[in-house]
């Protein structure tokens, strides 16, 4: 069969490329530049000017970025940022990972069933999950009702009004919330593994730890990789989750983060250049982690096909 | 031949119409109004009032679109710089409020209208000097007139009237009156206060209450409008702390109060019966008589800790009615203004439950209702002067320190130093 001529030439450089092919991609690149490329250029922009979001804006050079790199409350943000990476990136990992384990090494009755209800945390709106575990970690809600039950009354206390477990507190609606996504991509994973290796183990007679370690572990790195970037975006990001629990970062500024110090610098302190320069900073960190931990699974790629 | 006829029928009905058109359809205009009222009973009081409007000024439609005030605070500066944007909407005041689109010359003063109106009897001028800025928008409290209420809030303690009853309480007139009600629910077992911090703004509202009645309003004011010699660090300032502290190792709140927010929790507990009182402002009125009816709960102004000083209390008027510099129709919008906030408009707002910024007639309240007794305490501020300030007008960040200071992860005296060196570097 005869190719059409344009399909030869792929191997060329983008650029050397017929037009044809970009006509295809045009309908989603107008809506990328419209709706991602150009507002993020503008945030770039407006952190270069003092701006109320409405006013007339003043250019400022870098007087923004001076201004946040003394800001102590920013740092706090990126602080409870960093402490939310455990709970909505590697504690929901590790649970993903143990639910797989269970999954996969036998045969469960209804097993789809309690998959999908594994996953539900992962698809309900974020309002929903505020407003369960808002009643949930009430005073007397069920969580303080069951550790007085077991005898733990001490244990008691208005978890998400206090100052040393409202941190704690949060992150645990959040690795509820993510560890349904890390199982679906790991349950999907490990059915990919070659059953032969399986096989193989358990001929060699490996308990179900070292088939986990040997086996299912190394087939699912890629899969680790993907859910480590996804619930570390997550974890910078975090804004409903917060907003909905705790409604200002209380109590204090003990869970205070980032997206919400940009929304109430954005729109309603009126600084609207100073929270793009803070959303600017937050992008970068994101985009460098997110860069480096591809980097790694490149390279681990590479390794493996040599 | 029927055809024919048909035709001639047709044309001549077009031509009656194509000349009526004209003569029907005066100029149509219509009024963009962006405002606050979004649950049924607020609807229903402006439809009415819009519609009286309507039909007052032929050819004028009035669009309303109604926004709670998170929406409205977030949206409405962008839309009032748009030529297509509201004639007339609803402002929160405050220097991020108000006082941003004032600078940003988006807002028209309106003092021509208030005199031609005389929109400044309707209610004092300590009121109107919170819908007042410079026209650079930097100094709130004086200069220009950018908008007009027509509700009022006062923040009080609502109360069950039965448990008063019960342990033979009345009304307190002073401070230690106050303190000694406290005490006694306390002691017979009750929690005298519900009160929930999760949500941030109501400590405002309850440390404020106390703060309020330690302090003058000469030193309320200056903090607020950030006048001369306006500082945080006031003695009365350092005893409402020192009382809150009091307070709650003493445990006149609602246990766990740290983790109950506002809308769900605390209004259950106070409507369950879960506690004798609630510090909070009069826009729960509706609600709770909604729920409960007018006789069970009563309403009172907190008073004063100074000796023969009326009962300064956090209150004010609410979100202002004002119109966009570049309307095409300022004077009609300055009528529609003129409406929603005269006595036709309290008349209204008063029988859904609102209290009206301007004076209700007083032959329409029944002693012993929850709404006389608000109607009632706002009178008693208003008429003395006695009307004080949300802290977070001028302070954004001010409830996370009172957050800290109940729990005890500050000293009274730390979280004064550390408001007012917020305060100082421009909050």
């Amino acid at each position: 069969m005869r190719l059409p001529a344009w399909n030869t030439r792929l191997n060329n450089p983008p650029y050397l490329r017929p037009y044809h092919a970009y006509l295809f991609i045009l309908p989603g690149l107008v809506i990328y530049v419209l709706f991602v490329l150009w507002p993020i250029i503008n945030t770039a922009r407006y952190s270069l000017y003092d701006w109320t979001g409405f006013s007339e804006p003043t250019f400022i050079g870098f007087d923004n970025y001076r201004e946040l790199w003394r800001d102590k409350d920013f740092w706090l943000a990126l602080q409870h940022n960093a402490f939310f990476v455990i709970f909505f990136s590697i504690l929901p990992i590790m649970l993903g990972l143990f639910l797989t384990a269970l999954m996969t090494r036998g045969r469960l009755r209804g097993m789809a069933i309690f998959r999908s209800g594994l996953f539900i945390p992962q698809v309900m709106s974020s309002v929903v999950v505020g407003i369960i575990w808002r009643w949930l970690f009430a005073y007397d809600g069920p969580i303080n009702e069951f550790l007085s039950l077991i005898g733990l009354e001490s244990w008691v206390r208005p978890w998400l009004g206090d100052f040393t477990y409202a941190r704690y507190a949060v992150g645990t609606v959040g690795l509820w919330v993510q560890y349904g996504l890390c199982m679906v991509l790991f349950i999907a994973g490990a059915q990919s593994i070659n059953e032969d290796l399986y096989d193989a183990a358990r001929v060699a007679g490996a308990n179900a730890w070292q088939e986990f370690r040997h086996v299912t572990l190394p087939g699912l790195s890629q899969q680790i990789l993907v859910a480590f970037v996804l619930t570390f975006i997550a974890a910078l990001r975090v804004f409903d989750l917060v907003f909905v629990l705790t409604r200002s970062g209380g109590p204090g500024k003990e869970t205070i983060v980032t997206s919400l110090l940009i929304y109430q610098y954005a729109f309603q302190r009126n600084r609207a250049g100073y929270g793009s320069a803070m959303a600017l900073v937050l992008s970068i960190i994101i985009i460098t982690v997110s860069a480096l931990v591809m980097r790694l699974q490149a390279r681990r790629e590479e390794e493996r096909t040599v | 031949m029927k055809r024919a006829r048909a035709l001639i029928t047709l044309t001549i009905v077009a031509v009656l119409l194509a000349a009526l058109a004209p003569a029907g359809a005066q100029e149509q205009i219509t009024l963009v109004v962006w405002d606050n009222w979004t649950r049924d009973a607020e609807q229903a009081m402006i439809d009415q009032l819009t519609a009286e409007f309507e039909a007052a000024n032929p050819g004028v439609t009035v669009q309303r679109e109604p926004y709670d005030t998170s929406d409205l605070t977030a949206l409405l500066p962008l839309a009032l710089s748009e030529a297509s944007g509201p004639d007339v909407a609803m402002i929160n005041q405050g220097y991020t409020g108000m006082g941003a689109l004032v600078q940003a010359g988006l807002l028209l003063p309106l003092d021509d209208y208030a005199a031609q109106y005389g929109w400044l009897d309707r209610y004092a001028e300590g009121l109107h000097s919170r819908n007042r800025f410079t026209p650079d928008g930097a100094t709130f409290g004086e200069g220009n007139l950018y908008g007009v209420s027509n509700t009022a809030e006062v923040v009080g303690a609502y109360y069950w009237r039965e448990d008063f009853a019960e342990l033979g309480l009345s009304i307190p007139t002073t401070f230690e009156e106050f303190e000694a009600v406290v005490k006694a629910l306390k002691d017979a077992g009750k929690t005298p206060i519900v009160f929930g911090s999760l949500d941030g703004w109501p400590a405002i509202h309850t440390w404020g209450a106390i703060q309020h009645a330690y302090s003058t309003l000469e030193e309320i004011d200056a903090f607020m409008y950030r006048r001369e010699g306006g500082t945080f660090d006031t003695e009365a300032n350092l005893l409402a702390a020192q009382k809150m502290v009091e307070w709650i190792q003493a445990g006149y709140f609602s246990p766990g109060f740290e983790g109950m927010d506002y809308d769900n929790q605390t209004f259950a507990a106070f409507l369950n019966h879960q506690g004798s009182m609630w510090i909070t402002g009069s826009w729960m009125t509706g609600s709770i008589i909604a729920e409960l009816g007018e006789e069970p709960i009563g309403f009172f102004v907190i008073p004063s800790a100074l000796p023969d000083a009326p009962p300064l209390s956090i209150g004010g008027v609410g979100l202002a009615y004002g119109i966009r510099a570049g309307t095409e129709h300022p004077d009609l919008a300055a009528a529609y203004i003129d409406l929603v906030t005269g006595p036709r408009a309290a008349e209204l707002l008063f029988e859904q439950g609102f209290l009206p910024a301007a004076e209700v007639d007083p032959d329409l309240l029944v002693e012993g209702t929850l709404t006389a007794d608000v109607v009632n305490a706002w009178n008693l501020i208003s008429s003395q002067n006695a009307v004080g300030h949300y802290l977070d007008w001028t302070m954004p960040d001010i409830a996370a320190n009172i957050q800290e200071l109940m729990a005890g992860q500050v000293t009274p005296e730390q979280f004064i130093q550390d408001v007012e060196a917020d305060y100082q570097a421009g909050g």
